[in-house]
């Protein structure tokens, strides 16, 4: 495979992937279906936004944002059936029963870990040691220009602890299973190791208590952007929309079977973290996967971390052997 | 303990009318792409075709099932394919809402173990609001000394009991779609031309 010039590197010579907006395909179809999948993203985005803005304090909290997150991702479900991206990465029950049960991890046994030794944990240390006073310098801004920093500073964590993933290997391990996926839908950023998903959580706790209404909004730029990584939905997306925000079409290269495009696109919401650093690709791709589409089994993703890590640490300790 | 009285649960069981005059030969010719797939091993003899799959692609339009055998059972008038097909996702769905219903049971048990304690209560101040947000006409935030955050982190079982739910949901929706899609998958294969 020839694959196309990005930069210093070579993309898809090991797999399609197919490089530039321009040759990616359109949504087809009469006025009303191109309306809905040009604006719905942008709509979305901007109605969230508005909601928590304008919610009475009564019903402004993480409850209802986790009710509005299933709401969404029940719509967004139908998307995928209306208009998907790909036949192939049409949802099955196996596909559906799998997600579900990670989403259902993450709801009761991550949440507890969690609750116990992870996120909570550490923000109640954080708000042990500081005070609302000295944070007042941060809460008298603006409520958008506060949404807005947090969504930024935990994607620039992310792009950092997800471009650690792909460069050390004890960070590779427990990510790699969440490489073995072959299609994108839209409860596919939940399937993974527990062991990644909760080093992923500790990012996301509650570190911001003192601020309920701009981690609400700062949320809401997650549910309404970074949702569309794991979707198979074809949208036209905006110009705009595909030069500032992670689209499915960026995730889908990130997840191909091209080794050197999986190490692209690492942001989970803002693309242009990934301009900022050179590590953007505009494109997509339909064969995803590791070692030529392998599924792995819950069992395997489960252990995977582990029995390789253990391979390596043996491999290793059998060359130093050696050596001497 | 006779496994037939439960094996329902994993097996799907069925049998399809072969056209009139098709041979068992043309059948199995007819239905072998469905096996023809990455990680399906598959052996065919005169009337049975055994099939074991391993890390099947979720592509794979059966890729809900991991082994089975069918056979051509040559009738009087006309044959019949039936088959007897295995599939550790139905066993797997199944499993799941105890193992949800498992999880609340802990969760219960745990959550005696999370009483808060005295050094975790909080120092209420008031948060600012800027004027850009006021005269946009933002709700004044809450600064009364009740914290429903609080409550929003509660270990509760709620969640595992719905998830469990979902999955027994999961699995009669399961049990009986895929036994219909694969009835027909097979017709469709037999009987096209």
């Amino acid at each position: 495979m020839d694959g196309t010039r990005v930069g210093k590197r070579m993309i898809g010579t090991q797999s399609p992937v197919t490089v530039g907006w321009e040759n990616i395909p359109k949504v087809t179809g009469g006025p009303v279906k191109l309306f809905v999948f040009t604006w719905f993203q942008p709509a979305m985005l901007f109605a969230m936004i508005a909601f928590w803005y304008y919610a009475p304090n009564s019903i402004a909290k993480a409850s209802t944002a986790v009710g509005i997150g299933i709401g969404f991702k029940v719509l967004l479900l139908g998307l995928e059936w209306v208009n998907p991206r790909y036949a192939s990465w049409r949802l099955t029950w196996k596909e559906l029963v799998t997600d579900l049960f990670y989403v259902g991890l993450g709801f009761t046994l991550l949440n507890m870990v969690s609750h116990f030794i992870g996120s909570d944990v550490m923000a109640k240390a954080i708000q042990r040691h500081f005070h609302r006073d000295e944070f007042t310098w941060f809460t008298g801004l603006p409520l958008l220009v506060q949404a807005l920093l947090i969504a930024l500073i935990f994607d620039f964590g992310q792009y950092w602890m997800h471009r650690g993933m792909h460069n050390w290997y004890p960070l590779w391990l427990p990510h790699s299973v969440h490489h073995y996926i072959t299609q994108l839908n839209i409860n596919k950023g939940a399937v993974g190791n527990p062991v990644e998903l909760f080093l992923i959580g500790l990012g996301i706790g509650g570190f911001f208590d003192f601020l309920p209404r701009a981690v609400l909004i700062s949320g809401a730029f997650g549910l309404a952007i970074g949702i569309y990584q794991h979707i198979n939905v074809r949208f036209n997306s905006p110009r705009w929309w595909r030069f500032l925000f992670n689209t499915t079409e960026h995730h889908s290269v990130h997840h191909s079977r091209d080794f050197e495009a999986t190490r692209s696109n690492f942001a989970n919401t803002f693309i242009f973290i990934d301009r900022i650093f050179g590590t953007c690709i505009d494109g997509e791709a339909e064969l995803l996967g590791m070692e030529g589409g392998r599924r792995m089994s819950i069992r395997e993703q489960m252990i995977h971390p582990f029995t390789e890590g253990w391979k390596a640490l043996k491999e290793r300790r059998a060359m130093t052997l050696s050596a001497e | 303990m006779n496994l037939r009285f439960i094996d329902w649960i994993w097996h799907v069981r069925d049998s399809v009318e072969l056209a009139p005059g098709q041979s068992g030969e043309d059948a199995f010719d007819r239905l072998d792409p469905l096996f023809r797939q990455t990680g399906t091993t598959y052996q065919r003899t005169n009337d049975t075709l055994i099939f074991s799959k391993k890390n099947q692609a979720s592509q794979d339009k059966m890729s809900v099932f991991d082994g089975g055998a069918l056979q051509i059972d040559n009738g009087v008038g006309r044959s019949v394919l039936r088959y007897d097909l295995t599939s550790r996702a139905l066993l797997f769905c199944f499993l799941a809402a105890p193992l949800f219903l498992a999880i609340a049971q802990f969760t219960v048990v745990i959550s005696h173990f999370d009483k808060p304690t005295a050094d975790e209560e909080k120092k209420h101040t008031d948060i600012p609001m800027n004027p850009i947000d006021k005269a946009l006409g933002a709700p004044e935030p809450d600064n009364s000394k009740k914290d429903d955050a609080d409550d929003d982190k509660k270990l509760t079982p709620r969640a595992a009991y719905i998830f469990s739910g979902i999955f027994a949901t999961l699995y009669v929706v399961g049990r009986i779609l895929e036994d219909r899609l694969i009835k027909a998958r097979f017709r469709k294969s037999l009987l096209q031309a």
